[in-house]
């Protein structure tokens, strides 16, 4: 017994999405079909809009609507324009501004250099940092905050590379203890990071 | 004991793979579950000094879930350690000669098994290398110029793999102490055992990890026009290789095939103690099938050295004389068909 084509296809697409797998996909179609109808055509129109409604932010790579660019953040003169923090995507950006305490201006990367993933330094969003800064002799410091793994440390040490000649001031993240965390419940590695980057007190 | 294709390996296997969360005959999960089966078990109590610990890893098609007493744990690395046993399969008797991947694999499996921090150095390793690699190639085909990037890929090379090289170093020198009276007792007091880390980068006497890291960081630099021409890697850790070495002689060369087995044999029984030594507990040992490639006298070394003290699983068509001598009141199961009877 095969399910309509029209449920079929729902189902079909919803396994699409990462995480989801044929069983949550078939959950998630008949509870589709149990909704209220304005319900169903605003979901299908904010999937349209998402898509079509929504660019790259041309200063910063942000994503931002097709009628704001440069981005909200980018146009925010109150903002220190001395400082870029730079980010692998957009919900980098968010979890930042979350904290309420940088107030500073974004790059977004889009990505991160890995090449046995075929992605090499120009096919992320970094070309256009490097024009940015040469553009904007006000922006003093680079603060890189890239993922912690082999890649996004990649990235960091290729940018301090290539800023710091230009008498950019670059930065890294600190790594370490996580705040209100215990120490015998972090893992080694995590340990061993902190007392590498102890501070003074 | 029992027949072949009964399924002694199979159970083997089993405990193996409850220690370590993975097989060693395969690097596919799919391949433990069964035909045409969505998913599989493996549960067991080990008993510990501490005292009773149940264990159990789940794998199907969403991957493996491991629980420690019913907890479900969130890395395995938290599980991997929890069970640690010891596999001496005839394919381990090719130690000495056999292909270098083989050493290397064999110090990953083992040393990783007692140390995490290796572990995630050589995990780090084979990534930042793939990377390398890749940008290489790129280099090769002209695809980029840049060399800046190179240069950040070389730098973290050259951090994770002196760790890497480093720790290989310690752990061999360990593993040579607890191997060599070994050796000289199964040889009879005729021969000394001496293992040698043979690494793809000119170590001669460095040995702090700044000394590694310079020279490794200079034997790149050398091999650049090279590496750039073939588009990979040219030296580090994962060209390195271990060599045995008999009474000043490398046994792979120079030595019979009995000093090889007897070379590989002092090597299995000194893990046993250095995990011992590093954990405070025996390790599980499993023979598998391993008995009928000895001799006597090889035979009797293995069993005298465990006698007593390491909890031994052995699979065999049939008991050996020796074996029937030295062995204490074994519980002997048969296997037959997949299923086992106690006899």
């Amino acid at each position: 017994m095969q399910y309509p084509e029209p449920i079929a296809k729902l189902i079909d697409n919803y396994t699409k999405l990462p995480g989801i797998g044929p069983k949550t996909a078939t959950r998630l179609a008949f509870y589709t079909l149990g909704m209220d109808n304005e319900d169903v055509e605003s979901f299908s129109k904010s999937l349209i809009s998402a898509k079509k409604d929504l660019t790259f932010c041309d200063t910063c790579g942000m994503i931002t609507e097709k009628d704001m660019n440069p981005c909200i953040i980018c146009r925010d003169k109150s903002r220190n324009q001395g400082t870029v923090f730079v980010v692998e995507n957009s919900r980098d950006v968010m979890a930042m501004e979350n904290t309420r305490d940088y107030h500073g201006l974004y790059h977004v990367l889009n990505g991160v250099i890995s090449p046995s993933a075929g992605t090499g330094p120009e096919d992320i969003n970094l070309p256009s940092l490097v024009r940015r800064l040469s553009e904007h002799e006000e922006i003093k410091e680079v603060i890189v905050g890239t993922n912690a793994n082999a890649e996004g440390e990649a990235t960091a040490m290729y940018l301090a590379r290539l800023l710091k000649p230009a008498g950019i001031k670059v930065t890294r993240l600190a790594h370490g203890l996580s705040v209100g965390s215990d120490i015998d419940y972090a893992d080694e590695l995590t340990l061993i990071k902190a007392v590498q980057g102890r501070t003074e007190l | 004991m029992g027949e072949n294709a009964q399924g002694k390996t199979n159970l083997l296997e089993s405990i193996y793979v409850l220690a370590l969360a993975r097989s060693h005959r395969t690097s596919n999960d799919k391949d433990l579950i069964q035909w045409q089966q969505k998913e599989t078990t493996i549960s067991g109590r080990v008993h510990r000094r501490t005292g009773d610990l149940p264990l159990s890893l789940n794998f199907s098609n969403k991957g493996k879930k491991a629980r420690v007493n019913h907890l479900e744990q969130s890395k395995l690395s938290q599980y991997v350690g929890q069970l640690n046993v010891i596999l001496f399969a005839p394919e381990d008797l090719e130690l000495v000669k056999g292909a270098p991947t083989i050493r290397r694999r064999f110090i990953d499996m083992e040393f990783g098994q007692m140390n995490p921090l290796y572990l995630y150095h050589s995990a780090q390793y084979k990534k930042i290398l793939k990377n390398r690699n890749a940008y290489l190639k790129r280099l090769q085909l002209g695809q980029t110029k840049d060399t800046v990037f190179l240069d950040v890929l070389t730098e973290q090379l050259v951090d994770t793999g002196s760790q890497v090289i480093l720790a290989r170093q310690a752990f061999l020198k360990n593993l040579e102490l607890a191997a060599q009276p070994i050796h000289t007792e199964i040889s009879n007091q005729q021969e000394k055992l001496t293992l040698k880390y043979q690494s793809s980068v000119d170590l001669s006497e460095n040995t702090n990890i700044d000394q590694i890291k310079s020279q490794f960081l200079e034997s790149l630099r050398q091999q650049y026009q090279r590496e750039k021409s073939q588009g990979s890697t040219a030296l580090g850790p994962h060209r390195d290789d271990v060599q045995f070495w008999v009474n000043g002689k490398d046994v792979a060369t120079f030595g019979s095939q009995g000093q090889q087995r007897t070379a590989a044999l002092s090597v299995k029984l000194a893990e046993i103690h250095l995990m011992q030594q590093e954990t405070g507990e025996y390790p599980v040992l499993l023979l598998d099938d391993v008995l009928s490639e000895l001799d006597a006298s090889r035979q009797t070394h293995l069993l005298l050295a465990i006698q007593d003290k390491v909890q031994t699983f052995i699979t065999a068509p049939s008991l050996s004389d020796v074996a029937k001598q030295l062995i204490h009141a074994p519980k002997v199961f048969h296997v037959k068909q997949g299923q086992i009877t106690v006899e």
